[in-house]
């Protein structure tokens, strides 16, 4: 430490200290600008995701192996006779597997953050003069870019391996991804608010566990509802997965939507708003 | 504006029915060092919580650096640096990320926050490790970085968490050498700690806290006053040695008490000169001690002297 133990006192006998830098005057700094925060919140969190090699390959790797073994197990035990007619199995799952992708996604939104919370990185922001709001919605972005990369990467790996290629062509595959993303964007304000008031990793996986098989296997996303047992086949109606993978797979695949897709999208908005106004109150508490 | 740089009046906390802070006052005059001391739970880390904002108390006001911690918040965060349990760097980003990071969030622009934080980095020590991620930093490092970015926006006041911890005793001295700097430039610090012998090195007031309360303050030469003395320990390795120990040390004008079990004879001294007239006076007897030590009163010295501040024989109802 030989460096610090000369320089401040050379530092302090020039003028200059630990307060002051040349030409840096923080009395002219002005904070408090919501977008700033949040672009900067943002950012901060997408370098924080890339920092980790491990977390960054698991990123990826998770809908990849998703991907193959839905398709490689399943896929060789659902009769054709189940499906609609002239759909492969690998063009009838996909559309279930970015939303359940952006799940993942979503609840990983709540688990970085519950991490922020525990390691002092939410105390140090605490202390700042910005809005808490804003680290939420830095962290909301930030998730909905990983998410938004991890569908890319799967539907691209799909086509190319595994001859994803629906009948809705380029559009459908492009409204189906952006249905997706609405509904794990959505999903992730959900995960967020349980984040700030369970405040626990292992709580947060735990439910995380807890609310993911219901939702992804009580649905339509791997087998056609009508294949279930009954008892599942009541949660899965009530499932609102069920009505978004639904309209996924059917804009995929070309085939009529219906009200589908906007009755997904607005649960998923609702639910995005309840979550909001939840983690908002959540965060503020000390 | 007040000469106090940070100010309590009657700041009580309660969480449920447990009570954390108890009519708390203190003050820290700027450009001073007040050091708070206290065993885990006695409530040091609620009242910086309280004062660095982050809890709002349930009695009482807090004033830091002219501004009421709970009407005017924002304008406390401007003007505070926290490190250590209080807050944390990101582990994920480089130091200086981290340091850019802090200067935007308090409102500097691009520029001037990557110069702020080149310059702290240079000045600390770290621009080697600069870019990268503050994870892989090593003890003395992170201490240096949690430093630098509790020095940011340049803060009137900053609130150090057990400073020197775990760190050997060269990073020890250079830790209180810039502390002792940035209050000679005006900075005021308020410092928590477990050990006396640094609130006694950077302190200019010290206060105790104990359950919630304060127990005492003042400045450290008063604690110890109150506390009392040094203490001189000679070991042996022979019990038999013990009583003409106690003798030599005796007639050496000392007060000293025999412990068998430990094999060991201590005396309290008023100076480290006294060691030396400790180390004649067995010489002289051809006493050999196999360990002899001096040591300081330490805050459970501090405590047990307040605790029972009136010897037995006086019994009354202060307690």
């Amino acid at each position: 430490m030989s460096a610090v133990s000369t320089a401040p006192h050379d530092r302090a006998t020039a003028g200059v200290g630990y307060r002051a830098t040349a030409g840096v005057d923080p009395r002219t700094w002005s904070s408090g600008h919501v977008l700033t925060e949040i672009r900067v919140l943002t950012a901060r969190s997408l370098r924080a995701m890339i920092s980790d090699p491990r977390s960054v390959i698991m990123a990826l790797v998770m809908p990849v192996v998703m991907l193959v073994l839905f398709s490689q197990v399943f896929g060789s035990v659902i009769g054709t006779g189940s499906l609609p007619a002239g759909v492969s199995y690998i063009d009838y799952l996909v559309p279930a597997i970015l939303v359940n992708t952006a799940m993942q996604s979503a609840l990983q939104a709540g688990v970085g953050l519950t991490d922020d919370m525990s390691n002092g990185v939410v105390a140090r922001l605490r202390s700042l003069p910005i809005r808490m709001t804003s680290v939420l919605v830095a962290r909301s972005l930030s998730d909905l870019v990983r998410g938004l990369v991890q569908l890319l990467l799967m539907i691209t790996l799909a086509a190319l391996l595994f001859g994803f290629s629906p009948a809705g062509g380029v559009t459908g595959v492009t409204a189906a991804l952006a249905l997706a993303v609405v509904v794990g964007w959505s999903l992730g304000w959900v995960f967020l608010a349980l984040a700030t008031w369970l405040r626990n990793a292992e709580l947060m996986q735990t439910m995380g566990m807890l609310v993911m098989f219901p939702l992804m296997f009580a649905s339509s996303a791997f087998v056609p509802v009508g294949s279930l047992p009954t008892w599942l086949r009541v949660i899965a109606d009530l499932n609102p997965m069920t009505y978004a993978v639904d309209a996924a797979r059917n804009l995929a695949l070309g085939t009529a939507v219906g009200n589908g897709a906007l009755l997904a999208v607005g649960i998923s908005l609702l639910l995005a708003a309840t979550g909001a106004v939840s983690a908002a109150t959540g965060i503020r508490r000390p | 504006m007040s000469a106090l740089m940070i100010e309590t009046t009657d700041v009580s906390k309660s969480f449920g029915g447990l009570t954390a802070l108890d009519r708390v006052n203190i003050g820290v005059p700027t450009g001073s060092v007040l050091g708070l001391l206290g065993h885990n739970g006695a409530g040091k880390t609620t009242l910086v919580n309280v004062l660095t904002t982050l809890l709002s108390p349930s009695q009482g006001t807090a004033r830091v650096a002219g501004f009421d911690t709970v009407r005017d918040a924002v304008e406390v965060r401007r003007r505070i640096g926290l490190t250590g349990q209080y807050a944390s760097v990101d582990e994920h980003l480089s130091g200086r990320d981290n340091l850019i990071l802090i200067a935007r969030l308090l409102g500097a622009g691009i520029r001037q926050a990557r110069t702020r934080a080149d310059d702290l980095l240079e000045v600390f020590d770290l621009v080697d490790a600069a870019r990268r991620p503050a994870r892989g930093y090593s003890g003395g490092m992170r201490r240096r970085l949690d430093l630098a970015a509790s020095l940011v926006g340049h803060p009137d006041v900053i609130f150090l968490d057990e400073p020197t911890t775990g760190l050997d005793p060269q990073a020890r001295l250079g830790v209180w050498e810039i502390v002792g700097s940035l209050v000679s430039e005006g900075t005021t610090v308020l410092l928590t700690t477990q050990y006396l012998d640094e609130a006694d090195r950077l302190a200019d007031r010290i206060t105790v806290l104990s359950q919630g309360r304060v127990v005492v303050s003042g400045t450290s030469a008063e604690l110890k006053a109150q506390v009392g003395q040094r203490t001189v320990t000679a070991t042996f390795a022979d019990a038999a040695d013990l009583p003409a120990a106690a003798a030599a040390l005796r007639t050496a004008g000392l007060n000293p008490i025999t412990d068998t079990e430990r094999r060991l004879v201590a005396a309290p001294v008023t100076g480290s000169r006294e060691l030396a007239v400790v180390v004649r006076a067995l010489d002289d007897a051809g006493l050999e001690a196999g360990e002899l030590a001096l040591t300081e009163p330490t805050l459970d010295d501090v405590y047990l002297a307040l605790a029972h501040p009136a010897p037995p024989a006086a019994a009354s109802s202060a307690a």
